[in-house]
């Protein structure tokens, strides 16, 4: 089995938190896992992007038009990065409009009392759609939190994960 | 097997470990930071009991780590690019000199650049020094190469680079490992070497032709692999993360078969045997980064290809689409169709709750037609707020502001208020002999000293002034002093009325005075402070019918956590660190704290 999947967001919004979740979770059932993300002054703030990519791979880095799964943490960084989608990927977007591939995260985040949880609804609705059981990536969760943010993460992820059953998610126009 | 996901950094510090490095020395810089912190980390975690601090800066780390290679220990060194050129010094001679125990240094490159002044090539360097390089495209090689570079460096007593770039530094692998770390401290021994260690410069000529010794015998060991040999008309030679990147376009293509493929592991001294094999190939192609080290040591100048005849673009990091253009320009046999690039996103900015904020806009107050040098780190953001004019490199900041006043004076042309801007880890990194200068000199401007107690950009590394618990506090104060500064005032920043005073206090200073006038701006980093990141108050538009939708919030403060709106700023509640500045701007009293 073999996915690419690009996270884009700002700098302080949790992209390096998911990248670690989602590469922690996936070798941890055995699947070979390479990423990258970005450090120093880029972070501050600015657009930043991981890419993951699991399988048998040399480099973390995505082709233009070929990522399986785009996750987004505003509409504004999945409009930009949407280049890197291949026709039929999947993004996830945090976004409050109505859409299929539309999650408003960031109010569900309000919602649970953790808005800073809002990476992680994404990451679950994401890997969700993945098709992955809950279970890797919640107990990776539970290793990269600080302890006392563990159980508020595992259920922000949990509660993406389990609203993902629900709804279909569709490339971007 | 132990299965571990690292970041390329901690596969970097893992094997340095493994190897038994008893001694690792740094300065913080993007993409090496994480290296010295993972050491940091395992040590403890696995009770090493090894040597692992900051250093004041590379020079001072390089010469630490070569004390302890002298004495026999293996040593490890890890700075960024730029951080070499500051231990150029030390690096060059100790070439000649030689080691003892096994002396890595590790300088990790910033193609693009992402963080950096420059994309410079470290290899080049290594070269320059005369010492073995071993480029890694990997995490997991990375670890490995290890091994064989301080093999290497005991057999020969010579220095060895291991060059690593951002996205070896800042990918993150699932690596299987052997087993757990184990302490593994060896006795050092004290001798003097002084036909190595103290030569002089007739003795120097002797080193030298010792060491072009060293590296013919190097040269002899292959240092490189055949990845694929098919017999093909056309090879190609990568190394570094370019290889990476060839191996997986050439998958998605399906094109493994039309070419051979070279991977060098050590770009110098390149080996001879390559050029041998490289000899019946009609065409080869190169692809490296940063610059043409191993394209520059291939004899068939006529059929090679690279960045020196631009089938590889010769600036920028290298993507997916640069390694597509130059196989299309090599083989011609698919098609091969421009993608314009991505749209620029946001740039980085001055987080909400930085003290630094507060400094800059109080010092675009006090000198509304200064000039603004500054230097390396979160500060050179307040180029958005229009604070900071010019910055170079590290320690510049003191003497660009130094060397502006001196050329106007002696020109006899009139002079605007200077004000430079430096970090606290920074000021002790490079900017106090450039103080000294000053005083001597009699430059007068002022230095505004954004002392936020830590080493932000990086990612929070300790500094002189707030070393760790076991270490002892050298006072920023003092220190300043003892370069014979007169005017030295502390200031809270969020002080904003007192900050705006003692700036043109200062200027009043060092105008009457002819010398330079110092203000510590000190308020802790909020992303490193987690005390003050408590809120018990949240921002409100208060009275919104005094809000005339000037927007001057916003675009004075250039806060993250305000934007502009169709009526009156948008607040983002959960960016905001209440530091009271875009209140305390506000011609209206339109915005106010309350608390929750």
């Amino acid at each position: 089995m073999e996915f690419k999947i690009v996270i884009a967001g700002k700098g302080g919004e949790g992209i390096i938190f998911m990248t670690r979740i989602l590469a922690e979770g996936a070798f941890s059932i055995g699947i070979p896992v390479i990423s990258s993300e970005i450090h120093g002054m880029a972070q501050r703030g600015g657009s930043v992007i991981s890419q993951v990519k699991l399988g048998e791979f040399y480099s973390p880095f995505i082709p233009y038009g070929s990522a399986d799964f785009l996750i987004a943490t505003s509409k504004e960084e999945g409009e930009r990065n949407k280049i890197y989608l291949k026709p039929d990927g999947i993004s996830v977007v945090n976004s409050p409009d109505p859409s299929p591939f539309h999650v408003d995260a960031s109010g569900l985040a309000q919602k649970i009392n953790h808005p800073k949880g809002a990476n992680l609804i994404l990451l679950g609705f994401a890997i969700n759609k993945m098709g992955f059981e809950e279970k890797p990536f919640l107990e990776a969760i539970e290793k990269c939190s600080p302890s006392f943010l563990g159980e508020k993460n595992k259920k922000a992820f949990l509660f993406g994960f389990s609203i993902s059953r629900e709804k279909v998610a569709k490339p971007l126009e | 097997m132990i299965r571990r996901v690292f970041l390329g950094n901690e596969a970097i510090a893992w094997g340095l470990l493994k190897e038994g490095v008893s001694f690792v020395t740094s300065y913080p810089g993007t993409p090496a930071s994480e290296i010295l912190e993972a050491v940091i980390k395992f040590n403890e975690q696995y009770e090493l009991g090894i040597f692992a601090q900051w250093a004041i800066n590379e020079k001072v780390a390089f010469e630490l780590a070569l004390a302890h290679s002298w004495l026999g220990g293996r040593s490890a060194v890890s700075m960024k690019q730029v951080g070499l050129n500051v231990a150029l010094d030390p690096l060059m001679s100790a070439a000649y000199t030689g080691v003892k125990g096994g002396f890595l240094l590790i300088s990790a490159d910033d193609p693009g650049p992402y963080s950096s002044q420059t994309e410079q090539d470290s290899r080049f360097l290594a070269m320059f020094a005369k010492i073995p390089v071993f480029d890694p495209s990997s995490p997991k090689e990375a670890m490995d190469m290890i091994k064989e570079a301080l093999e290497l460096s005991e057999r020969y007593r010579i220095p060895v680079m291991l060059r690593p770039t951002s996205w070896v530094c800042h990918a993150r692998q699932g690596i299987l490992l052997e087993e757990e770390l184990k302490p593994n401290l060896k006795k050092l021994s004290f001798e003097k070497d002084l036909c190595h260690w103290a030569a002089l410069p007739r003795r120097r000529y002797v080193l030298h032709k010792e060491l072009n010794e060293k590296l013919r015998s190097i040269q002899k060991e292959n240092g490189f692999k055949r990845i694929s040999f098919n017999g093909a008309k056309k090879a190609v030679v990568s190394s570094g993360f370019p290889f990476a990147l060839l191996m997986d376009v050439l998958k998605s293509l399906g094109l493994k078969g039309s070419l051979d493929i070279y991977k060098v592991d050590r770009p110098f001294p390149l080996s001879p045997s390559l050029n041998d094999e490289l000899s019946s190939y009609e065409e080869i192609l190169v692809l490296e980064e940063t610059y043409p080290v191993i394209e520059l040591q291939i004899s068939h100048r006529e059929k090679t290809r690279g960045r020196l005849d631009g089938t590889v673009p010769s600036q920028g990091e290298l993507k997916p689409e640069s390694i597509l253009r130059a196989l299309h320009l090599l083989l011609g046999n698919f098609p091969f169709e421009k993608i314009n690039d991505l749209k620029e996103g946001s740039p980085p900015r001055l987080c909400s709750g930085c003290p630094h904020r507060a400094a800059f806009w109080a010092i675009k107050k006090a000198f509304p037609q200064g000039f603004f040098p500054s230097d390396i780190g979160c500060y050179s953001l307040g180029l958005e707020m229009e604070a900071v004019d010019a910055f170079l490199c590290m320690g510049a900041g003191v003497s660009l502001a130094e060397g502006f006043y001196l050329a106007l004076k002696n020109a006899g042309q009139k002079i605007p208020p200077i004000c430079a801007t430096v970090g606290d880890s920074t000021f002790f990194h490079a900017c106090i002999p450039a103080l000294i200068d000053a005083v001597n000199k009699k430059a007068a401007f002022v230095l505004v000293i954004l002392d936020n107690a830590t080493t932000a950009m990086t990612g929070g590394q300790p500094t002189p002034s707030n070393p760790p618990k076991n270490l002892r506090k050298v006072e920023l104060e003092e220190v300043i002093k003892g370069c014979g500064v007169e005017f030295i005032k502390v200031v809270d920043p969020f002080d904003f009325p007192e900050m705006e005073r003692s700036l043109k206090e200062a200027y009043a200073f060092s105008q009457e005075k002819e010398a330079p006038a110092v203000v510590i701006s000190r308020r802790p980093c909020p992303l490193f402070e987690k005390e003050t990141h408590k809120r018990t108050f949240i921002l409100k538009l208060l009275r919104k019918e005094n809000c005339k939708s000037c927007m001057i919030c916003v675009s004075e403060s250039r806060c993250p956590a305000l934007e502009k709106g169709q009526q009156g700023p948008i607040i983002h509640q959960d960016l905001c660190r209440g530091c009271g500045l875009c209140a305390f701007i506000c011609p209206n009293q339109a915005l106010t704290f309350t608390e929750v």
